[in-house]
């Protein structure tokens, strides 16, 4: 167990190296860099932008910042961000609580929606519950985002007056419920087209697994049928359906972009969404560092977790 | 999988009788087949009893209900409502700085801390607020030396205190000038300061600042204030964070909390130099929300209560609000369509430039897309300005005129309908910024009319920052956009020969040396009159030669609480809270 999570993670590292020099040229390509936003104001003059260039280090050779980068990088500096100055860990550690906090209610929620919908759907293929969650999970994972994100807003925050239209807190107001009622609407936004997905993956499975011989004979030594479905069948069905819920957390983890954006919502995501406007290339290069760093691990814990559920298959 | 082999055991020992039994009778086979069936069917049955589709429904409806619907089963108290405790304003971003000479966005929440020697106000006149009064000729304050410098002396307002308590001294407007000018600081612009030879401190209160040469916009030297010496003298001020993110200033608020990604609540300070009675509204909150839909529906939800700059295309969304007042103030901008002679040598023929701007119905653009809010503009100084005069040549729609200007520069229209000279087609691309509503209609507008007269355009739009880069280097054909322009009517980085990128902003890369001289002499005029004329002359001049397209005037639309009084509104980037003391809510 532990000589395949080293090997693992050590195997992660020459990826990591490529991914951080591939992102690295992908953000310093595209158009306008982070003195563009300067041009606009007429009293910021050449002479301005180019003192800005070299205090920032950009009119050094792109291998160069590069190289700069990495050994600062893997010795845990990260550097300051462009556009406030500050450092670049601070601005991120101080996004990831809003960001994990959404993303656990957003999981939740889409388990709490999946799960159900997927075995109620896989004991009766094809019936009629099966049928209409296949339509609303279409419906839920065309869903652009930051159209429903806006609809909800306008139902339940103008119309209905229940819940806050965006951000986390209340100013002044505070407690537990207003937290919530700030989290209510873009976790389900989130949850909604996660559960979408999540249900077809956990129905496919369940089908699969309720077809195999040994829930037949449960089936036919009597055990009630809930707790073959439940008992037998469920915990064989997870295991596949677990790793995909894995490594979409990680995604969602690394920025749920959209959702934070409209929702204003102070996470890791309205910091890409601001670093990449401003093209802070600090911030930017640490988030998808971050971001690639977590998808490795959640992939490696993602496999762990099967293989936990299944004894059929091996850490190797 | 550990029930698994408990299954397959019980199931062999079930065969194993099955087969004795066989063995023995065959009637009791069929009854024990009889048997199977009836319990295979009893399974079912007992699928039937638990009906799992509306159990396992009705708990994922209860978890829907319990995560979403109960917290919100409290109706909420729609919002605070505008109170001159706590006003709540909705801002489309996160500043970077509160330092006002680094940060590279609009000053909104500095200017309520960090005071300057002067600002602007509703009418874009430059009025003193720290400094006693605006030093002229006329009262000595400026003083042209024979060498070809000018000398300015600010007098400061007496009994001003930094917060925290320090007096605000001449000594403090010479460290700004030095800490600027200085190898040390990355300030966002050295613009003015770079002529600043010295500054003498005669007294606490005298301040004399040297130009190396005449200066007109002096009066907006210091708009932005002063850096506080006793804080940051010696001090590397670009990671200074404690001043970059709070700083100290004589304004009537200081900042009481900044919350990363969420807000910065600014309160009222104890004993602010205008009088104890000010400002009236205790604490101004600045909500980071950067979706202009999102901004929108919390103004409408009544989680925010003012929005600055609000699109033009949502005013109708906002108008029918009884809580809500749209402020409207016309603007110091234009939207218009450069035209870059160095990419497109047809731009470079007056006659095809006249023609473009003829063939625009203007008046129509501001009567459907602008939705009346934006009147057309003829020229790069608006009407707000002292500088502005209307005595120019103008190009009223007239497209048969713009057809024979086109005729007339040898562009004769082709087989598609498209001109052409010497077997080139009369095209060209138009880009702007993707995002704004607006402008995208305007920039289809523009494609549809220039067509009808035989033009060929493209639109093409680009992310904000990538187009910044696109015109720095020239590599454009047509753009539309507007410039944020300052308080003062300088013109030359836009129009002068020599401010071509990378010098200047002068992307249209018009050449005209009359109009050059003219304006190099307006920045060196502080004679008002004077600097006029000279104005007035540069304004005919680019009237006549069409450079690029003017369109329309930008009114700055700002949404505020009906219960608001003394909102005086500012058409420059100074803001809208450059007189927040006043505010006060009834």
């Amino acid at each position: 167990m532990a000589g395949f999570l080293a090997r693992r993670i050590l195997q992660a590292a020459p990826l990591l190296l490529a991914i951080s020099a591939l992102v690295f040229l992908l953000i310093h390509s595209v158009p306008g860099g982070p003195l563009a936003i300067f041009l606009s104001n007429p009293s910021v003059r050449p002479q301005d932008i180019e003192r800005l260039r070299r205090a920032l280090g950009l009119d050094r050779p792109l291998w160069e910042q590069y190289w700069a980068w990495l050994a600062a990088f893997v010795q845990g500096d990260w550097g300051y961000s462009f556009s406030d100055g500050r450092p670049v860990g601070m601005r991120i550690v101080e996004r990831v609580p809003a960001t994990l906090e959404l993303v656990a209610a957003s999981i939740v929620l889409a388990l709490a929606l999946a799960v159900p919908a997927g075995i109620a759907a896989a004991v009766r293929p094809r019936g009629w519950f099966d049928r209409a969650t296949t339509a609303l999970a279409v419906a839920g994972i065309s869903l652009p985002s930051f159209w429903f994100g806006l609809l909800l807003q306008i139902v339940f925050a103008i119309n209905l007056g229940w819940l806050p239209s965006s951000g986390r807190t209340t100013f002044g107001g505070g407690g537990l419920l207003d937290h919530l009622q700030h989290l209510a609407l873009p976790a389900t936004v989130l949850a909604l087209v996660q559960a979408a997905a999540w249900s077809r993956y956990l129905r496919g499975s369940m089908i699969d697994t309720l077809a195999q011989p040994f829930v037949v004979a449960a089936r036919a030594r009597g055990v009630p049928a809930r707790a073959v479905v439940l008992r037998h069948a469920l915990r064989n069905a997870l295991g596949p359906v677990l790793a995909i819920v894995m490594v979409d957390a990680a995604l969602l983890v690394s920025g749920a972009v959209v959702t934070e954006s409209v929702f204003a919502w102070p996470g890791l995501g309205s910091l890409f969404t601001e670093a990449l406007a401003r093209r802070d290339y600090a911030v930017l290069m640490a988030l998808l560092m971050l971001a690639s760093i977590a998808i490795v691990l959640f992939n490696v814990a993602a496999d762990t977790a099967h293989a936990l559920l299944d004894p059929r298959v091996a850490l190797r | 999988m550990n029930a698994s082999p408990h299954v397959y055991h019980q199931l062999s020992a079930f065969r194993t009788g099955d087969i004795t039994r066989e063995a023995g009778n065959t009637n009791r086979r069929l009854e024990e087949q009889k048997t199977r069936r009836t319990l295979s069917q009893r399974v079912q049955e007992k699928e039937k009893d638990k009906p799992f589709d509306l159990l396992i429904f009705c708990s994922s409806a209860l978890a829907l209900i319990v995560l979403v619907v109960a917290p919100a089963c409290v109706r909420r108290s729609a919002g605070n409502a505008p109170s001159n405790d706590l006003l709540i304003v909705g801002y489309d971003r996160e500043p970077d700085t509160l330092n006002r000479f680094s940060t590279h966005i609009l000053e909104d929440i500095q200017t309520c801390v960090v005071e300057g020697l002067t600002t602007t106000d509703e009418q874009m006149k430059v009025v003193p607020l720290l400094a006693a009064q605006m030093p002229t000729l006329e009262n000595g304050g400026v003083k042209l030396r024979p060498d070809g410098g000018m000398d300015v002396v600010w007098r400061l307002r007496t009994g001003v205190k930094w917060h925290d308590g320090t007096p605000l001294t001449s000594a403090d407007i010479k460290f700004t000038v030095d800490a600027i000018n200085g190898p040390n600081y990355n300030p966002e612009s050295t613009d003015g300061f770079d002529r600043i030879a010295s500054v003498d401190t005669p007294d606490p209160l005298t301040a004399v600042v040297h130009y190396r040469e005449i200066y007109a916009p002096y009066d907006i030297q210091f708009i932005r204030g002063m850096l506080p010496k006793h804080v940051l003298e010696g001090r590397d001020i670009d990671r200074a964070q404690d001043y970059n993110r709070n700083p100290l200033g004589t304004g009537p608020y200081r900042v009481a909390e900044w919350k990363a990604g969420e807000y910065i609540l600014l309160e009222r300070v104890a004993d602010y130099w205008r009088g104890a009675e000010y400002p009236h509204i205790r604490r101004l909150m600045f909500r980071f929300v950067a979706n202009t839909n999102t901004r929108i529906n919390q103004l409408k939800s009544g989680e925010v209560h003012v929005v600055a700059l609000v699109p033009w295309d949502k005013l109708r969304e906002i108008a029918g609000m009884p809580s809500i007042v749209v402020h409207k103030t016309p603007g110091n901008a234009y939207e218009h369509v450069t035209l870059n002679e160095r990419q497109v040598p047809a731009f470079r023929d007056v006659r095809v430039r006249r023609a473009l701007l003829r063939a625009l119905d203007r008046e129509s653009f501001t009567r459907t897309i602008l939705d009346g809010l934006a009147p057309v503009a003829h020229g790069p100084i608006q009407p707000v300005s002292w500088a502005y005069t209307d005595a120019i040549a103008r190009y009223p729609f007239d497209p048969a005129e713009a057809r024979k200007l086109l005729d007339g520069a040898g562009w004769k229209p082709g087989p598609n309908g498209i001109r052409e000279r010497d077997g080139k087609p009369l095209a060209f691309t138009l880009i702007t910024q993707a995002g704004f509503a607006v402008r995208e209609n305007i920039a289809q507008a523009i494609e549809r009319q220039l067509r009808d007269v035989g033009v060929d355009v493209r639109v093409e739009l680009h992310d904000g920052t990538a187009i910044s880069s696109l015109w720095f280097e020239g590599r454009f054909d047509a753009m539309l956009h507007w410039w944020q322009m300052p308080a003062d009517p300088e013109l030359t980085t836009f129009f002068a020969a020599d401010r071509t990128p990378p010098a200047g902003r002068n992307i249209n890369y018009y050449k005209n040396d009359e109009l050059t001289r003219l304006l190099y002499a307006s920045d060196r005029t502080v004679d008002r009159e004077e600097r006029k004329r000279l104005l007035h002359r540069a304004q005919a001049i680019v009237a006549e030669e069409v450079p690029e397209l003017p369109l329309y005037s930008i009114t700055r639309l700002d949404a505020i609480p009906a219960t608001l009084q003394h909102f005086k509104g500012n058409p420059t980037n100074t803001g809208i809270f450059w007189n927040v003391h006043e505010w006060v809510v009834r």
